[in-house]
């Protein structure tokens, strides 16, 4: 996987990008539950900070990681160009400097971006952290020993393509300038109004060129945050992270504990007992990595205590049902239809864990402004599903008896695209008369058997998240006809190649208004829905527990986590 | 001809033969041991639920796989709203969580499931076991050697992990149920062959088979007339004792995500989708729990009482029941037709 192409590495990171979603995505209150537990809420310096994760920090190398705006754990140890604003709901959907003086100023119609470092940044060694450690460490996440992040940089900057990384090539990337020691220019190969929210990617993290030691610096990555690595146990299973005294407080991280200690490989069930028990260190615990699943929800919300330490969080993420329509019978737009008509959203939200954990969805773009959110409902279905009108249109295509058809999905267990979401979507279409065949394979089989345009199946469960709360990374893999993949991982799931769809594609990444860019990936969004590829169906909510002591919950709209570098503990 | 040989000549051998009046004796042995008693009744009342199934949702009014969304509270993570898990007339044993569906109707659904797939597996493994022990005993030395490491290597081979392995690589197409059973009986008969072979190999130095030899009959007429009435109480047994294996073994692949698909219900299915809700939803695990429990101990009980029938010396192994089988003759080892 590691030397495929763009689109086997976006895969790869895709799937990452999920899993650190999931895991590390679990808070982002759309309403405030977001102040501490206990009487005295406001947050002080000191005391340990214990994670309890089942995912261990395996790749802890800025180059490697797949975040979803910077990462959890990684973002106290590794600053980026701009970073995400840490602030409840869709004020933390901004982005924001860090390093930078600025998010970033564009030239040359969004193709030239050049920033500006701060002054007096220091390395954890009390070294100066200059641009061209920047450009290193992004030169770097090219070689394909150090793959995992994604592939926009490899798609974005001028000649990029085929580079290499550093240890192969040792002229660099001519695309990224760098005049002196606090100024870094970036060429890119076309308009990207977006670059400011690339820059927040882990591999926008300076790596000294002296201290690089290739495969191995994951062991011990130089900190520019305000943490850095003091244990590191069997490949990031139990981190020890102490204070950075030569971090120059930046305006974003808190940093209110003296030391945070990362225990991971734990069972799921057993971290949510441990928070809900909340004793010894575990009061001082959060999780970055584990949601609360509806049973344990169940007993939660039954208990006034534990119910008071949830938090609950909205990251930008869809479940879909997603066509092929060059596999009849759903090369008919009006089958399609008639499939969005018969759902029935209610059940199938309850089979994702109840409206507390997933919220019904008529539109791809998930519901938070900063993707441009507008709110569209073509074949409304209501709550329950309109199977009348599915009857009516699935006549008007020639189906009077209705028709059989077969419904793959994966069999692993996430609530996501797993049996019980494929068995609530096979009772609802019972009723319009479709009659639905499940067909659900080991989950790499699903994967390899999705993404490959050779073997896509016409009718199946699917998902996408956010690289970041925009529109542009939501839509344009999905959409973009000039990203089909022929012979590896594609994306597109409809292979919709519309010249229109592409152009205002185009049209839309040339803008660095991104208050006006979200406005146009939003009419986008309505108007690619009305071919009805896909079957929107739910958003989840993460919901996680955390420790009785713990204090300053912030869960942004970027992220839908807690976000770990405002916790206090005392 | 012969089946007077049998008789005749049956008593003074090692082995019981269950003749006409050996029938009789099982039955009155069998009988005469409560526990196993109990247990027949308690696998008759099972087949007789699994059978009528439809008749038994029909009367509670419900169906396995229709979603009753008003039932559960979508709030709490789809908990059954109500309390025991929502027990009601309607409602016999309270619905799943997240969809509502009825329990009974699962339950009882997935009885058929259960104890289908665990007897259709026992007679494939019965009928490969036998062939393949009789074919090893009586063919030529070198058809025994291969025969016999062919059913060493079966016997040696984890079923668990060849049977997660042999489901996961054929296509889902393949109706599921047939390919349980199929996997489960193509994989697990290697003891049941060497008993069959052990036994042959005692019958075949007996005087009335000799006789038959001796008067011109061919192999196979030997093994039909002959060696067969002789072979069915070893094989009774041991497949009295593989049908609670192989319920459990069908169990834990549904429980795995291999057994039958969604929505058929499967006991197995239901404990998988149930573990996590033990806390806020226990009669939604302990239901399927219970019955699979109740099922294999039956089965066993039954499985070693017809055991103890057949075979009154050979001692019970649990000793289920011994202390009442005071007029079986077991300790006696005299049995009518021994």
């Amino acid at each position: 996987m590691r030397q495929s192409s763009v689109i086997a590495r976006r895969l790869a990171a895709a799937s990452v990008g999920l899993v650190v979603a999931a895991g590390a995505a679990a808070c982002g209150p759309k309403g405030n539950d977001a102040k501490g537990a206990g009487g005295d809420s406001t947050p002080h310096k000191g005391g340990t900070l214990t994670v309890l994760n089942s995912v261990p920090q395996e790749d802890f190398d800025p180059a490697r990681l797949y975040t979803s705006g910077g990462g959890n754990v990684p973002s106290l140890v590794f600053r980026t160009l701009t970073t995400r604003n840490r602030e409840n709901g869709a004020a933390g959907a901004k982005v924001v400097p860090d390093l930078a003086t600025d998010t970033g100023r564009p030239s040359e119609n969004a193709t030239v971006w050049t920033y500006t470092l701060k002054k007096g940044l220091k390395y954890e060694d009390g070294t100066p952290i200059t641009s061209a450690d920047i450009k290193y460490g992004i030169e770097r996440s090219f070689a394909p020993e150090l793959s995992g992040g994604a592939p926009y940089l490899r798609d974005w900057l001028s000649g990029a393509a085929d580079y290499q990384g550093p240890y192969k090539d040792k002229k660099g990337l001519a695309a990224i300038g760098t005049p002196d020691e606090r100024t870094i220019v970036f060429h890119l190969n076309k308009p990207e109004g977006e670059f400011p929210y690339l820059a927040t990617q882990t591999q926008f993290t300076p790596v000294p060129k002296a201290k690089d030691t290739g495969t191995k610096y994951e062991e011990h990555p130089v900190s520019s945050g305000p943490y850095k690595v003091v244990e590191n146990q069997n490949d990031g299973e139990r981190l020890v992270l102490e204070r950075n005294t030569h971090w120059s407080e930046d305006d974003q991280r808190k940093a209110y504990p003296d030391k945070i200690d990362v225990r991971s490989g734990l069972d799921s069930s057993v971290i949510n007992q441990r928070l809900s028990a909340s004793q010894g260190a575990d009061a001082a615990a959060v999780t970055t990595d584990t949601n609360l699943g509806p049973a344990e929800l169940a007993k939660v919300t039954g208990d006034k205590e534990l119910a008071s330490r949830v938090g609950t969080g909205h990251f930008g993420y869809t479940n879909y049902i997603a066509f092929n329509p060059k596999v009849k019978p759903f090369d008919n737009a009006k089958v399609r239809q008639a499939v969005s008509y018969a759902i029935d959203r209610s059940s199938v939200v309850n089979a994702a864990g109840g409206s507390a954990l997933a919220e019904p969805a008529t539109t791809f773009l998930p519901d938070q402004k900063s993707f441009g959110y507008t709110p569209y409902d073509l074949f409304p279905a209501g709550r329950t599903g309109d199977a009348a009108k599915a009857k009516e249109l699935l006549k008007e295509a020639g189906h009077p008896n209705g028709l059989t058809v077969t419904l793959t999905h994966s069999n692993s267990k996430d609530f996501e695209t797993s049996p019980e979401i494929a068995t609530a979507i096979q009772d609802a279409l019972k009723k319009a008369g479709i009659r639905v065949k499940l067909q659900g394979l080991e989950d790499n089989d699903y994967r390899d058997k999705i993404h490959n345009v050779k073997t896509e199946p016409g009718f199946f469960l699917a998902h996408w998240g956010a690289d970041w709360p925009s529109g542009g990374p939501f839509l344009a893999p999905i959409f973009d006809g000039r990203q089909i993949v022929k012979d590896g991982s594609n994306f597109n799931n409809g292979l919709l190649n519309d010249p229109s769809v592409n152009t205002e594609i185009d049209a839309i990444n040339k803008l660095t208004d991104l208050d006006a860019a979200a406005e146009r990936w939003g009419a986008l969004d309505r108007k690619i829905g009305e071919q009805a590829l896909t079957v929107p169906l739910f958003h989840p909510v993460y919901k996680r527990l955390y420790g009785k002591d713990v204090k300053n919950i912030v869960i942004s709209d970027w992220t839908g986590v807690l976000d770990i570098s405002q916790v206090a503990v005392k | 001809m012969s089946e007077a040989l049998v008789a005749t000549q049956a008593p003074g051998t090692d082995t019981p033969v269950p003749g006409a009046s050996g029938a009789r004796s099982f039955w009155r042995r069998l009988r005469a041991q409560r526990a196993a008693l109990v247990a027949a009744v308690v696998v008759a009342l099972l087949v007789l639920v699994a059978l009528f199934a439809p008749l038994l949702t029909a009367l509670e009014g419900q169906d396995p796989t229709t979603y009753h969304p008003s039932l559960i509270d979508s709030a709490r993570g789809g908990v059954p709203v109500g309390s025991f898990g929502g027990m009601s007339a309607h409602h016999w044993l309270g619905v799943e969580p997240q969809t509502g569906r009825d329990l009974f109707a699962r339950l009882v659904y997935g009885a058929r499931v259960s104890l289908g797939v665990a007897l259709a597996a026992t007679v494939v493994q019965v009928v490969i076991g036998i062939t393949i022990g009789v074919a090893s005993a009586l063919g030529s030395r070198w058809v025994d050697q291969f025969l016999s490491r062919v059913t060493d290597i079966i016997v040696a081979m984890p079923l668990m992990i060849m049977s997660l392995a042999l489901l996961a690589i054929v296509p889902s197409s393949f109706p599921r149920p047939v390919l349980v059973t199929l996997v489960i009986g193509l994989i697990a008969w290697g003891n049941i062959a060497k008993i069959v072979r052990a036994q042959t190999l005692t019958l075949k130095g007996l005087d009335y088979v000799s006789a038959a030899r001796l008067s011109g009959w061919g192999t196979w007429r030997i093994a039909r007339r002959e060696l067969l009435p002789g072979l069915a109480a070893p094989v009774i047994t041991y497949a009295a004792l593989l049908v609670p294996i192989n319920i459990s073994v069908e169990a834990a692949l549904s429980f795995l995500g291999v057994g039958v698909k969604p929505p058929t219900p499967s006991w197995g299915q239901m404990l998988t989708a149930a573990d996590v809700w033990y806390q806020a939803a226990p009669q939604y695990l302990l239901f399927p729990a219970g019955a699979l429990f109740v099922t294999v101990l039956a089965l066993t009980v039954l499985g070693d009482g017809v055991r103890t029938a057949l075979d009154p010396r050979a001692a019970s192994r649990l000793r289920v029941g011994a202390g009442r089988r005071r007029g079986a003759g077991t300790g006696s080892g005299k049995g009518a037709d021994a």
